[in-house]
């Protein structure tokens, strides 16, 4: 239903002329470049910059949703973690169930974080600012827990999410690494297209208005409750495909898989890299990634205690964080950007 | 979809190319037998929490197993190696353990894991960094979870703890042979996950019948206000009820400590699990010294403060001059225990060091290796179960764990459904200096 | 019988605890429109100074002033330090609202990597000022102490007179007003900047109260008071974040809630029955329990 309105969409747009992301021409192009390069690249990379890589891609899943959210819709939302555990579980237990290829089960993850985030969504529509983030910060904090109320969800050891050998085509030798990679990119790459597209659609024209002044939006005939709702569904699948990708990474999931900390290093990562610019979201993936490896280089240099190298990575996490509202609260490209 | 022939010419010609690249992929280069291993050095890796609740009770393994290795390389090394340990905080979470552990297989190419630690963790991170397509080994996992010993799940994994089944089976055992506490009702407090939730199976395989459904309470989550609620409803069972408590030490102290506010300190009589029974940690913790005087726990090494047993001195001497600021406890005495252990393994795999010879070189020769612990190693070439027993003891006023009765008993079992029997093993002298000689 | 007596005398404290938590979210929020993250970190910090000042003179009322005045110098130092130039930099565009969470939420990872580096990461303990041992009713000991009695005794006072400031007094009105509209403020010759800023060093000192009445009873470490804030938060969100008294009622909700569901139905439900609580009250009253008239949207 959502695809079909969407697909009328870019008939509209197609004549008119945008910068750069806006021309969904130009969109599918980059896109497939994008996909292309990237395969070019994991032949020339060692294994351990695939699996970052992969978490890279994962992370900027992560990251999407939160941008659609918060950056397209103006909610804030401390539990994309909860979302992405819904995401993570439904997919394994696709697999280890209903015993349905690996594909099926990421798919399977963004359908059903998606419902729950449907219905999340409609019983919070109505709240706003901190209401809102009281509530996901209660979602995070207590969804992974009810796992082990139910022991199909494996209780704490979790269940095993195994996307299997990699295809026999590639041959014996196929690195699982660069399998991960080429899955997590791909997936990455749909995303980021999907929600460059919404962005650009009907949908993200709306989501502004609600963001900005939602008397104005209502004023002219948006439905701001239901639309609040579309926004955070369509978040919440998102966000339960990233979901969905880390556990194919970590190869199971289970409820210390997900703790409060991974919501808020999703939104950090997301407020770094620019809030309201997509462009940003592979780069807040790679700060994400590289920023415990640059605190241990550092560390390794400069030599230090134990506890300074506990805590040095979520110290610099933090001061970048903090650095980033105060001198690019809009993202960095925003600096060149004009308004939308 | 597409409706421009150009840019649709450019997407088919673009799937064409990508489709010769995949085929056309070029093979990486595989890991090696000896991998981690040159004329001079070994490197080894371990993957384990620093911080939280578990790093409470683990934190001071790699800097103890680094201590040991240092003293082995100020003394020859292995066959002229030396050992470098890279050791990386996973925090307890399975997702930090898969990525540390692949970093230590991939970037820091290490020839073994050591030492790795927790359930969830470790079964993730085993997977996760290819740990048996890539034949590394992970040596003595630090966790008492079962499964780790089956060969078709992890190939390559040792264990060396008993498992938490083994101890639970032994608790019950023991709570049966004793007068004064077989005909009292019996209570289970367990956290939510490994630790707690095989010892309520292993009770169950030992016999054990509880007198109420165990209290589970999630990781982290035992506040005081639910421990001061457990033990009020508590104190209404008649006699002396037996507290059975299988967490870790800082929820250990929080029970002891409502015992105390509430005045039952006397009312119970308390079991701890050897994971939460650390005394000197309880002690820190505020826990007073007449409360945790009379607490029973299970262990399968000699005291930590023990200094007339020969294993503890020799490492606490080591501890001293190399791991300097750290207090000598039952983990410092684990870490550096499980270092010997490695050195043995190394040892014994002799000069044409290769991953695949260090196991063998277990499963052959590592029942015999020498080592701090009073129960037997079970390894050979269908177990890879390491200790498989414990003697209970009774912590005094000064946090020592001293035999129940007095007399140390060793009793060993399995984690399935085999009995608890008494053993006589005696455990092998140490090598001269603490230095392996095998 | 004395099941339900434990189970109401733990929720109170355990209330009492989440209350301190709460009022001082409730007085940022109602001074500043902010929620403050760091307060976690806050109140930490100046647990870790009162427990050196324990260290150092062996006295835990010593230790509380200086935690308490250590409280509010911090807090008046992030508004004016750190908050003000965020907010002069940041006036434009939907990113208002979310920049000063997200700042407050980077400040709390950076006061807590910096405890640990200069602290350690291990458990210190505080001892209580007066007994903990439960106080013996009848020849029963309940699972109240004095130290219990005294934590209850001083958040009750904590929200009467933090109430009075507020409804009472010329700097509670300037305080309420800067926050509901800082230029009509500006105009009637508040100096809304200083008043501020008095607001954050109030809820600095509260939080400074909390982590000393809260950390003898547990332990102390660098993220010692983060449960607290979630649930701190979670309380002030129920009570409605608009009054001193809602946050105290809302602490108390939730106290009961969580205690007596894991009393009588499962120890394992801690955090599921917080969020059950909270998702009912919002949906009944979306506002909280004691917010009053609807209209203020953010």
């Amino acid at each position: 239903m959502l695809k079909h309105r969407k697909k009328e969409d870019k008939k509209d747009h197609k004549k008119k002329s945008h910068s750069s992301i806006d021309s969904p021409r130009k969109r599918l192009f980059l896109f497939i470049l994008g996909g292309w390069l990237l395969l070019l690249l994991s032949n020339q990379v060692d294994e351990f910059s695939l699996y970052q890589g992969a978490f890279v891609a994962t992370y900027a899943v992560g990251i999407a949703s939160i941008i659609l959210l918060t950056g397209y819709s103006g909610q804030l939302s401390l539990g994309h973690g909860a979302l992405m555990a819904v995401g993570a579980y439904a997919g394994a237990l696709t697999i280890n169930n209903l015993k349905w290829h690996p594909v099926v089960a990421l798919i399977m993850a963004t359908l059903i974080a998606g419902l729950f985030g449907l219905l999340l969504g409609a019983a919070v529509a109505r709240f706003s600012g901190p209401y809102l983030a009281g509530t996901t910060l209660a979602l995070a904090i207590s969804l992974p827990s009810l796992a082990n109320q139910f022991p199909i969800l494996g209780g704490q050891q979790g269940l095993i999410f195994d996307v299997g050998a990699t295809p026999a085509r590639f041959g014996d030798e196929f690195s699982p690494y660069k399998w991960f990679f080429w899955i997590a990119a791909l997936a990455a790459l749909i995303i980021i297209w999907f929600v460059a597209n919404i962005a650009a659609s009907r949908f993200g024209r709306t989501f502004r208005a609600m963001r900005d002044n939602p008397i104005a939006a209502q004023l002219c005939g948006v439905n701001v409750a239901r639309q609040k709702v579309t926004a955070f569904a369509i978040s919440s699948g998102v966000a339960g495909l990233s979901g969905g990708l880390l556990v194919m990474l970590i190869t199971g999931v289970s409820p210390s898989a997900f703790p409060l900390s991974l919501s808020l290093l999703l939104l950090s990562g997301a407020v770094v890299t620019g809030l309201y610019n997509l462009k940003g979201v592979i780069l807040g993936g790679l700060v994400l990634v590289v920023i415990p490896e640059i605190a241990e280089s550092l560390l390794t240099r400069i030599g230090g205690s134990e506890n300074l190298a506990i805590s040095l990575p979520g110290f610099l996490v933090s001061a970048l964080l903090i650095l980033a509202v105060m001198f690019t609260p809009n993202g960095p490209e925003h600096i060149f950007k004009r308004k939308h | 979809m597409i409706r421009n022939t150009r840019t649709k010419r450019a997407v088919i010609a673009s799937a064409l190319i990508t489709a010769g690249a995949m085929v056309l992929s070029t093979i990486p280069a595989q890991a090696t037998e000896t991998t981690g291993v040159t004329a001079t050095s070994i490197k080894l890796g371990i993957s384990s929490p620093k911080t939280g609740s578990a790093g409470l009770v683990y934190g001071k393994v790699p800097g103890a197993m680094k201590a040991y290795f240092d003293y082995i390389n100020a003394n020859g090394g292995v066959n002229g190696r030396k050992i470098t340990l890279v050791s990386h905080d996973d925090k307890y979470l399975p997702r930090l353990a898969a990525t540390q552990t692949t970093k230590l297989v991939l970037n820091d190419k290490v020839f073994a894991i050591v030492g790795a630690l927790g359930t969830a963790t470790h079964s993730n991170a085993y997977n996760a960094a290819r740990l048996a397509r890539n034949n590394v080994p992970s040596l003595f996992v630090n966790t008492g979870f079962s499964g780790f010993a089956s060969k078709a799940k992890y190939p390559t994994a040792f264990m060396v703890l008993p498992s938490y089944a083994m101890e639970a089976k032994i608790m019950a055992k023991f709570i049966k042979d004793t007068p004064a506490l077989a005909p009292q009702a019996s209570f289970l407090i367990a956290q939510d996950d490994e630790f707690g939730i095989d010892g309520v199976g292993g009770f169950k395989s030992g016999g054990h019948t509880f007198a109420a459904t165990p209290t589970l309470y999630p990781q982290g989550g035992l506040t005081s206000a639910l421990a001061e609620g457990a033990l009020t409803s508590l104190s209404a069972v008649p006699g002396k009820p037996i507290l059975v408590l299988f967490g870790t030490t800082d929820t250990t102290a929080t029970i002891l400590k409502a015992a105390e506010k509430l005045a039952l300190t006397n009312k119970f009589t308390f079991m701890a699990g050897s994971v939460g029974g650390d005394a000197n940690t309880l002690l820190a913790l505020g826990v007073k010294a007449t409360t945790v005087d009379g607490v029973i726990s299970a262990s399968f090494f000699p005291d930590a403060k023990d200094a007339t047993d020969e294993y503890v001195k020799q490492f606490m001497e080591i501890n001293t001059k190399y791991n300097k600021g750290v207090s000598f406890d039952n983990t410092v005495l684990q870490g550096m225990n499980s270092a010997m252990l490695t050195v043995q393994a190394l040892r014994a795999a002799g000069k044409n060091l290769t991953r695949t010879g260090l196991m063998r070189a277990i499963d052959t020769k590592g029942s015999t290796f020498a080592s701090a612990g009073l129960a037997p190693l079970n390894y050979s070439a269908t177990s890879r179960v390491g200790y498989n027993g414990y003697w209970i003891g009774q912590l005094n006023a000064k946090g020592e764990l001293k035999p129940f009765g007095g007399k140390l008993t060793l009793y060993t079992t399995d984690s399935a459904s085999a009995p608890v029997t008494a053993s006589t093993f005696v455990r092998k002298s140490i090598p001269k200096n603490g230095i392996p000689n095998n | 019988m004395t099941q339900f007596i434990t189970a109401v005398l733990t929720s109170l404290s355990s209330g009492a605890i989440y209350a301190l938590m709460a009022l001082a979210l409730v007085l940022v929020w109602r001074s500043t429109r902010v929620v403050n993250f760091a307060q976690a970190g806050q109140a930490v910090l100046t647990t870790y100074i009162g427990y050196e000042v324990i260290q150092r003179t062996g006295s835990y009322w010593i230790a509380l002033v200086a935690a308490i005045i250590s409280g509010a110098i911090i807090g008046a130092f992030i508004d004016r330090f750190f908050m003000r130039p965020i907010f002069k930099r940041v006036t434009s565009g939907p990113i208002v609202l979310i920049a000063p969470v997200v700042a407050t939420l980077g400040l709390l990872g950076i006061i807590e990597a910096v405890i640990g580096i200069v602290w350690g990461l291990n458990n210190q303990s505080i001892e209580p000022p007066v007994s903990n041992a439960g106080l013996n009713v009848n020849g029963t000991v309940i699972a109240f102490s004095l130290f219990n009695a005294f934590v209850l005794g001083t958040v009750a006072l904590a929200m009467i007179l933090l109430t009075l400031l507020f409804q009472k007094t010329n700097i509670g009105l300037a305080l309420r007003a800067s926050a509901y509209s800082p230029e009509i403020s500006k105009l009637s010759g508040i100096k809304v900047d200083m008043v501020r800023t008095l607001g954050w060093a109030i809820s600095g000192a509260a939080g400074g109260l909390a982590g000393m009445l809260y950390v003898p009873s547990t332990y102390l470490f660098p993220n010692a008071m983060d449960i607290l804030l979630v649930f701190g938060f979670i309380a002030a969100v129920i009570g409605g974040l608009e009054s001193m008294v809602g946050a105290v009622a809302g602490a108390m909700v939730l106290g009961f809630a969580i205690n007596f569901v894991t009393t009588y139905i499962s120890t394992t439900l801690v955090f599921p029955t917080a969020f059950v609580v909270l998702i009912l009250v919002l949906l009944i009253r979306p506002s909280g329990l004691f917010a009053g008239k609807k209209g203020r949207s953010a």
